[in-house]
Parts: structure tokens; sequence; C-alpha cells
């Protein structure tokens, strides 16, 4: 091979390589000149909707109008949706539908704990990152994963030390009587609220744990009763939680009954299955949000869902009270992607979202992550509910729990 | 000529599922694997209930067992896959016979019932123990191993859940056409028939338990061969009625409707999911659809009306009658 020959098929190479180069970084599944594909699932049907559908119907509305102000870096926002309806095996195959088939960027999905932990050693072989909508998702999060992060809402975690703290510091129980599931985030929550009353000097809690299914909740009222609690804590879904708040009045339990933010999806239908306005004299409900759903400070999310679902929030009973929810999981994407730069691949959003803190103007607390902790919300306030309208208990209240390997 | 027909479709399967992997995605190769473990648990539900005529509903308790014993025997012991599966199938099948038990003092809706609550208990069991089965937190499964070789996605654990499956196949077909599958119809059209005939009633109901409780056990062990997790929640009586009723619209006492009501119910439940919050309608309405214009399966056996007439000149009776040769 002559010299010129040589030199003519080096300079090809080092065109070819460079002109592979851009072409290599956009290699990135679901990395377009134009989009950036994302991938959103939660349960869309089914009785656990309410987890799922007005919280993806908030992250949308983030997404919208981050495309209406130009995109990310000039890219467009694509979603695919898929429906989990809450459970593990649908989980599991719509993420990989998602990840192989959509070839999405990255994944923002997931309502019910249980089925989103499903997800984990998935996400982790493929090395796809996973931002929670609105699951709390503690066993995927919990030992931290560098792919997941999750608990926009609040992790259930911090949500039963912070019920415990809320019972003994605002409403001064001695005693505590606490019902809850008995599935996984129903153990999660009892872990961290035996933690926080063990740190409030061995306050006795009394712990009854029932099926999500239940259809009578008599005995264990009575269990509860009878070791005469100064408060009841319930940690449990909406339908178990009207269940017991109907079942109390009943038995004439007068002591204030606080009800975990997961039992709150509707509060109206909540007041219309107990079926007395009565029931409620003495009840408070945890919520995770800046203010009082309606309040002046949360006006702009409402707004925005009027604008982008005019139909929808004409009916009644919606934006549905999770719909905020979905805000903050969506917000958390958009500014990783933002933080990755014009180039953006999932090394630079898992990095960007590891050091990640922002106020949402959405939730009680800062949207905050660390290497060590992907846990997003932690803080809680509690609203006195009469029934119809709710009035802010000053302060928030937070759990004590820490996650020890 | 129906075997014929069996035959090639038969070769038609195996040949698409031979080229299957290089012309999809690793999510469609995971739900072939889905279907795949569907199908074994079908054809387990098929000889208990097609063929011996026995309520059991308490296979996705046996599904589960064979899960968390070969899950746990792979996560601690790194055993070779074929063993771990091998042995939640053991387990099962041991648990079948002692369960098998109950159809010798009882039957229809109260053998159902007692399986029913066996089924119930076994997922109080998988939520509860804590220390083995991660209870409620659900289980996580390290990718098994076979000889080193790690099953850490779909497509690697495709080939051995074909082939087991296939295996399952070949073992049904082969039992049902032997004497047990004669003993197992036999007993399902009268126990004292049966009897008289000199088939031993007991050792049949039993041997139809212990061999469905294998194949579910076995079915348990082939899911984590791709499957990474399992939730008790994902092991109450809703498989169990899944099974069901792929089984019955698929057919009673067809192995061809076993199979293909497992594929067919298994997919629908998959592609109604972009249906989105049509897909409860729509899924009521197939099977509405069903057991309005097909009440007794798609593939169910036949039976031939054979009309009988007198010498006497009398009206003539029609009476049902199974088609001789006509057993799965």
């Amino acid at each position: 091979m002559t010299l010129r020959l040589r030199l003519t098929v080096l300079a090809a190479s080092l065109c070819t390589l460079a002109h592979a180069a851009p072409a290599l970084a956009q290699q990135e599944p679901g990395i377009s000149e134009k989009t950036i594909r994302i991938g959103m699932f939660a349960p869309l049907s089914g009785s656990s909707m309410a987890y799922g559908f007005d919280p993806m119907n908030g992250a949308k509305m983030w997404y919208a109008k981050i495309n209406k102000e130009g995109g990310i870096h000039g890219r467009q926002i694509e979603l695919v949706i898929e429906d989990d309806r809450c459970n593990a095996n649908d989980l599991v195959a719509a993420a990989k539908k998602l990840t192989e088939q959509d070839k999405v960027f990255l994944l923002n999905g997931g309502s019910c704990s249980a089925a989103t932990v499903a997800a984990r050693e998935y996400v982790e072989r493929e090395k796809i990152p996973l931002v929670m909508l609105n699951a709390s998702g503690d066993g995927a999060l919990y030992p931290v994963s560098k792919y997941i992060y999750g608990a926009f809402s609040i992790s259930q975690y911090a949500v039963g030390g912070s019920m415990v703290q809320f019972g003994a510091e605002a409403l001064k129980a001695k005693k505590i009587g606490y019902i809850n599931h008995d599935d996984a985030y129903g153990a999660w929550n009892l872990a961290a609220a035996k933690v926080q009353a063990k740190h409030l000097g061995d306050l006795p809690l009394n712990v009854q744990s029932v099926n999500s299914n239940i259809n009578d909740v008599t005995a264990p009222m009575l269990r509860i009763r009878a070791s005469n609690p100064d408060v009841l804590l319930l940690t449990t879904y909406a339908r178990p939680a009207a269940l017991i708040i109907k079942k109390a009045h009943e038995l004439g339990f007068d002591k204030p009954i606080v009800l975990a933010v997961t039992g709150t999806a509707d509060l109206r239908q909540l007041v219309e299955n107990v079926g007395n306005k009565e029931a409620f004299k003495n009840v408070y409900i945890q919520d995770v949000l800046a203010d009082v759903p309606g309040s002046p400070k949360l006006q702009w999310v409402y707004d925005m869902y009027k604008e982008a679902y005019p139909d929808l929030a004409a009916r009644p009973g919606y934006p549905q009270p999770y719909m905020p929810y979905g805000l903050p999981s969506a917000m958390t994407v958009v500014n990783a992607l933002k933080a990755a730069g014009p180039q953006p691949t999932r090394e630079k959003v898992l990095e960007a979202m590891s050091t990640m803190k922002f106020d949402s103007g959405v939730m009680a607390g800062p949207i905050e992550f660390t290497p060590t902790d992907h846990a997003a919300q932690k803080a809680a306030i509690y609203l006195k509910f009469d029934g119809d309208k709710s009035t802010l208990v000053p302060g928030t209240f937070k759990s004590v729990w820490k996650y020890e390997p | 000529m129906k075997s014929r027909f069996d035959l090639m479709l038969l070769v038609v399967a195996a040949v698409v599922l031979a080229v299957l992997p290089m012309f999809v995605t690793g999510y469609v190769l995971y739900v072939v694997n889905l279907l795949m473990v569907f199908v074994v648990l079908a054809l387990g539900m098929h000889l208990v209930i097609g063929e011996t005529g026995q309520f059991a509903l308490s296979h996705a308790a046996f599904y589960g067992i064979g899960i968390y014993t070969a899950g746990l025997l792979n996560n601690h012991f790194q055993l070779p896959f074929i063993l771990s599966i091998l042995a939640g199938s053991l387990l099962t099948a041991c648990l079948g016979y002692m369960l098998g038990a109950l159809a010798l003092r009882m039957r229809d809706i109260y053998l159902a019932l007692s399986t029913f609550a066996f089924g119930e208990a076994m997922q109080w069991v998988f939520m509860n123990w804590n220390s083995v089965t991660n209870g409620s937190n659900g289980f996580r499964i390290a990718p098994a191993q076979i000889f080193g070789y790690a099953l850490t996605n779909d497509l690697r654990a495709y080939p051995f859940v074909i082939v087991i499956t296939a295996l399952m196949l070949w073992a049904t077909v082969w039992i049902s056409r032997s004497q047990l599958g004669s003993a197992f119809r036999a007993v399902r059209e009268s126990d004292i028939a049966a009897l008289a005939m000199g088939v031993d009633v007991n050792r049949v109901k039993r041997m139809a338990f212990t061999l469905s409780a294998a194949y579910a056990g076995l079915a348990g062990g082939l899911y984590t061969t791709f499957s990474s997790f399992v939730h008790p929640e994902s092991l109450g009586f809703q498989t169990t009625i899944l099974v069901l009723t792929m089984v019955v619209v698929g057919g009673i006492g067809s192995v061809r409707g076993a199979i293909l009501g497992a594929i067919g119910f298994g997919l629908i439940s998959e592609l109604l999911r972009q249906a989105l919050s049509f897909q409860e309608i729509i899924y009521g309405a197939i099977l509405m659809g069903f057991m309005m214009f097909a009440p007794r399966g798609l593939f169910a056996e036949r039976r031939k009306r054979v009309r009988i007439t007198s010498t006497t000149h009398a009206p003539a009776p029609v009476v049902a009658t199974r088609a001789s040769g006509e057993s799965a």
C-alpha cells in the first residue's frame, strides 16, 4: 500500500468516526433529534384506578406545559402510556413493553407500592431509570437502587412515623390504637410507627392488621375499643377506612381518629360511604400537599387542570384528591432531563437526580434526593375534617425512621 | 384425521416458536414465557377437572409453592434450575397427594370448598411467613442458573421454558392415552361404575390430585426462570379462577382446549391492558359470548347423537353418548 493510499484510508476512517460519534450519542434509547420518549404506567382501570388515573393526568399536564414552552433543549416530550392494573405481573409486563418494544428513554410510573416493587430487578438489569408516579414504593427504594426514585407523595415509612408523631404531639395521646393493612405498605408504615412510638418513650401501640378486602370490621374495632386508646390511627385504604369510621361511631368510640393519606382518595365518597356526618366529629386526615386542597397556595394546580382537561374538570369528583401528586414526579423528570444537557444519557439523568432538591410548590415538604436516599417526600400535614370542610392543623410532622442496612 | 391435524398444528407451533426469538422483542418473549406457564397450569387443571372430574380450586397455592420453593433453593443454594424446579414440583406433588385424601371423602361443591380453603390458607402463609417468603414485601428471585449459564432475561429463559412446556404436553397426552387416563375418565363418568369395572377409585383420585399439583408446582418453577419477583397477592383465588376459565372456555376434557384456552385467555388479558378503561367490559363480553355460544368450551369433547331405533316402531329416543376414541 502506498503512503498516499494509507493516508487516504486513514482520512476516510477518521471522517467515518467523526460522523459516527454524534450518531452514537443519538443511539441512547428513546432520544431522537426532536423528541424524548417517556414510558408512563399506572392503574388506569379497575378498583385501584383512583390511585393512578388522575395523578397521571397531573403528570401529563406538566409534560404538556413543558412541550408548550418549547420542550427540553428543543426536544418535545413524547409519552407512551400503559395500564398496570395495580398488579405486579401486569406492571412488569408494562415496564418490559415500554422498555423493549417502545424503546423509551426512562420510565415514569407506578401508583401502587407492592406492584411497583416488582419492577425493581428488571429496571436494574436493564439499567433504565424508573421515576415512580405516586407510589411510595418503599420496597424498591430501600435499600437504595441507583435506578429508582419515588415516594413523591410520601414514603410509607414516613406515613406511620408521622401519624404517631401527630397523635402524640398534636392530640396528646399516651396510648395509641393503630389499624393497618396486612400487605406490603401496611408492614412498612407499621415499622416506622413502632420506631416513632419507641422514640417517644415507648408509647403503647395496639395494632390490628386487617385485609384490604375486609367487609366486617367489628372484631378489630372491638379489640381497639377494649384497649381504650387516646387516638386511633388508620393507615388503610378508603374502603376499610369508611367501614372503620362507621363502626367506631356505632360503637360509641369518640376518641380522635386520624386517617392516613392512603385512605383519602375521595373524601366526598368517604362521607357518603360512612353515611353519617356525625361520625366525623373527631376525625383528622393526613395530607401531603403544601396546604388544604383548593387553598390559594395550590389554586394554580387546579386552574392548570381545568385548562388541560375542561371536560373532566366539569364532572363531579374531579380532579380527584391525588391528582396533584403526579406533578412532582413529572417535575423531577423534567428537571433531570434539563440538567443532563442537550445530549442526555440515562447515566447523566440518574446523576442529576441523585442530588436533586427543589420545592415543587405542591407538596408539604421539598422534593429531596441524596445518593443514599431516593425517597422524595417525608413531611405531612394534618387537617381537621368535619365531613364537609377541612381546617389545617398548624405544623408539619415527620418520621424519625431511618433505613438501616 | 384429528391426530393428523394436531400433528400439523404442533409442527407449525414448533417452527413458529423456534424462529420467534429472531424477530421479536424481549417483551414478546416475556409474554410467550408467561403463556407457557399458563399452559402448564392449565394442563394440570385439565388432568384433575377435565380428565377425572374432580373439583380442585387450589392451583394458585401449588403454583405459589412451586415459585417459592424453586426461588428459595435458587437464591440460597444456587441450585441448577432443573433441580430447583423439580424440588418444587415434588413438594407440591406430596401436598397434592395429601389433598387428594379430601377427594376420597368429599365431592362436588364440598370438595371445591375444601380445596379453596387450602388455597386461601396457603396464600396466608405466603403473606405472613416473613422469615421465609418475605411476606407482604414480595419475594425477589435471583436469576436461575443452569450449569453456570444465568437466565438473566426472557430470551435466555425462553428455550428452557419451551422445552419443559413441550415435555409437559407430551406427558399429558401420554397419561391421557395410558391406562391411568382411562381410569381417570372412568372415575369422571361414575365412581360406582368405575369401581364395578375394577378401577381403584381411591388410588386414581389421589393420582389425579398428585399429578395436577406437580404440574402447578412445575409451572411455578418455570415462572422463576424468567421472572424476578413474586407477590403473594398474585397467588390468590383470582389466579385459580383464571386457570379454571382457561380450561372451561377451552373445553373441559380436551388437551387442545386447555392449551388454546391458556394461550387465548393469557393473550386476551395482556392485549386488553391496551384497552384502558374498556378492558373489563370487553373481557366480560368475551366470557359471556363463550358461555352463550360455546357453553361446553371451544374444544370440548364432542358427543355423538345416536339414534336408537326400536324394532317395535316406537318413537325413537335420542340418546347422547361419548364418541368412541375421544379422550382428549
